[in-house]
């Protein structure tokens, strides 16, 4: 590495650039998504307040971005390699640390999202322990809320023994981890009654996992190993090939799980129900968003890859900045999807 | 890698099947009195009636009129897929909004309302309250006690299946309980590996990780 402290930091401003796209992109696009998408007041009926219905998205948001940001971490091992430890280690040193604190605030939100939620229940008051206790007790989404928080803090103990014994911890068994604590996530969302209730499940499964390697390994990459062009040439083509994947498993995913939810709902008419009801707007606004991706991660795979395999130096985190900011935007417009009505 | 995605799928696998009690969306089908309809008499309960079970203790139904007050007596009951509420003797030639907010069986509140109006020469009361509401709920009294009785059976069978459904916290403990001693096991045994004399990070070291 011959690189001058300046041209690091600048560097690192510009990983900083794709991380922070990344989440402003998400709350925005969840908070804006939500509000449109909310459901009516109706007569009678008291309506949670101000702090939910705009705290209960940005935290749920945040629950994602955090699980993202523990995946693409636990990644980047896998990714880099094992076989330079010369090279990678001075970059591992610094993803260890954040991947226990990623985990340590996936735990923390996905804890923060189960008082919202009972919240949004119990309009007019501030919940209770008794009250959050009974949501668990009662509702599946509690249940699974609380299992994702407990992989999210297994996570952030194995985390905290790879920064104290390195690599000698697996990189497996830390991804294994991460993406086990995605596995509840589905069953936040919208469920269909009906014989097809597994296949669907397990197609939202592949989806959750897919996105959050996909986006958390991209971002990963473009914020800790972009400044580096050795190992950029190594990851970054390993990488091509997981995204290739995901890109294929998230978007066919997405669409079954979206098209056969609505299909399987009663009192929804196919194909007139893509438009009018807000669940199909939101499939339709993921559609478009996901075949936007398809350009920027063709450009980066197709025009950038070559060059970057011959260490030259590349636009790479500029256009990462691009393709990140689009997928924050379909991570925000998720949240409100697993919530908006599908009638 | 592989063997990586083989343990993923098999942990998709056994989470979705672990799922497998139906819990949907909950989605109005029908209401009486209907959306929209004009009734001849005050009614003396409205019933929601949803594709499937609603789930006990969050169920919230108000009758509202056009001027904002409120007509609905006592809280919202609920009985396996149907929600009612008792109405106050309405007055007639008005019009009624029923908003409710229930919670799904996949855990997510829905709202939503249905209007029906009171025809003008309706049978309900406009001013003597006592004699008509006696004389319209008169009627219905004999329904209304039969299917009194069907939903308070309904209602403990409807409990059953939903705790039934569910599993309860017990076994969300059960769950975390098993996940952590896994995690605890695959950590113990993966440091041991490594801690035995060999270089870090060499090919073979790694495929031996990956063979675990």
């Amino acid at each position: 590495m011959t690189v001058t402290a300046a041209s690091v930091s600048s560097r690192r401003i510009g990983g900083r650039a794709v991380a922070g796209a990344f989440g402003v992109c998400a709350v925005l696009a969840a908070v804006a998504a939500s509000t449109l998408t909310a459901q009516d007041a109706v007569p009678g009926i008291p309506m949670p307040g101000v702090v939910v219905t705009y705290g209960l998205p940005i935290v749920r948001v945040l629950l994602d971005v955090a699980a993202v940001a523990v995946v693409g971490l636990s990644l980047l091992p896998k990714l880099l390699g094992f076989d330079d430890p010369e090279r990678t280690e001075p970059v591992m040193l610094r993803v260890r640390p954040l991947a226990v604190t990623a985990a340590w605030a996936w735990a923390i939100c996905a804890l923060l999202t189960i008082v919202f939620q009972t919240a949004e229940l119990n309009p007019g008051s501030v919940p209770t322990f008794g009250m959050i206790a009974a949501y668990v007790d009662d509702v599946g989404t509690g249940q699974g809320l609380l299992f994702s928080a407990a992989c999210a803090l297994a996570a952030a103990g194995i985390g905290l023994m790879a920064v104290r014994f390195g690599e000698k911890v697996p990189a497996e068994l830390r991804i294994i981890v991460a993406l086990f604590g995605l596995l509840p996530i589905p069953v936040t969302g919208h469920a269909v009654d009906s014989v097809w209730h597994d296949p669907i499940m397990i197609s939202m499964e592949i989806h959750v996992m897919g996105a959050a390697a996909w986006t958390g390994g991209l971002v990963a990459l473009a914020a800790f190993v972009a400044p580096h062009r050795d190992l950029l040439a190594v990851a970054l083509p390993k990488f091509s090939r997981i995204a290739t994947v995901c890109l294929l498993l998230v978007g066919l995913s997405g669409l079954i799980t979206g098209l056969s939810t609505m299909a399987l709902t009663p009192g929804v008419t196919l194909p007139d129900a893509i438009v009018t009801s807000p669940y199909g707007q939101l499939v339709v606004v993921k559609t478009a968003l996901v075949a936007l991706l398809v350009p920027l991660a063709a450009h980066i795979r197709f025009r950038l890859l070559p060059a970057i395999r011959q260490r030259r130096a590349t636009a790479l985190v500029g256009w990462a900045v691009a393709e990140v900011s689009v997928m924050g935007l379909a991570y925000g417009v998720a949240v409100a999807i697993t919530r908006s009505s599908i009638v | 890698m592989r063997r990586l995605l083989t343990v993923l799928l098999l942990a998709c696998a056994t989470v979705g099947l672990a799922h497998t009690p139906a819990q949907a969306h909950n989605v109005l089908i029908g209401s009486d009195p209907k959306d929209g309809a004009t009734l001849t008499a005050s009614p003396e309960r409205v019933t929601l009636v949803f594709d499937q079970l609603v789930r006990q203790g969050y169920a919230q139904v108000g009758v509202t009129g056009a001027d904002g007050s409120a007509w609905a007596d006592g809280a919202a009951e609920v009985a396996a897929e149907r929600v009612s509420v008792k109405v106050k003797p309405l007055p007639a030639g008005g019009t009624y909004v029923v908003g409710y907010r229930i919670l799904s069986a996949d855990g997510h509140p829905v709202t939503g309302k249905i209007t029906f109006s009171l025809a003008p020469d309706a049978s309900g009361v406009s001013t003597d309250t006592t004699s008509a509401a006696a004389g319209s709920s008169g009627a219905a009294n004999s329904g209304a006690a039969n299917s009194g009785a069907v939903s308070s059976g309904a209602v403990s069978s409807g409990a059953a299946a939903e705790a039934a459904a569910n599993g309860g916290a017990g076994m969300a403990v059960v769950w975390i309980v098993g996940a952590l001693l896994l995690l605890a096991a695959g950590t113990a045994v993966a440091l041991r590996r490594s801690s035995s004399p060999v270089v870090e990070g060499s090919p073979a070291v790694e495929g031996e990780r990956t063979g675990a």
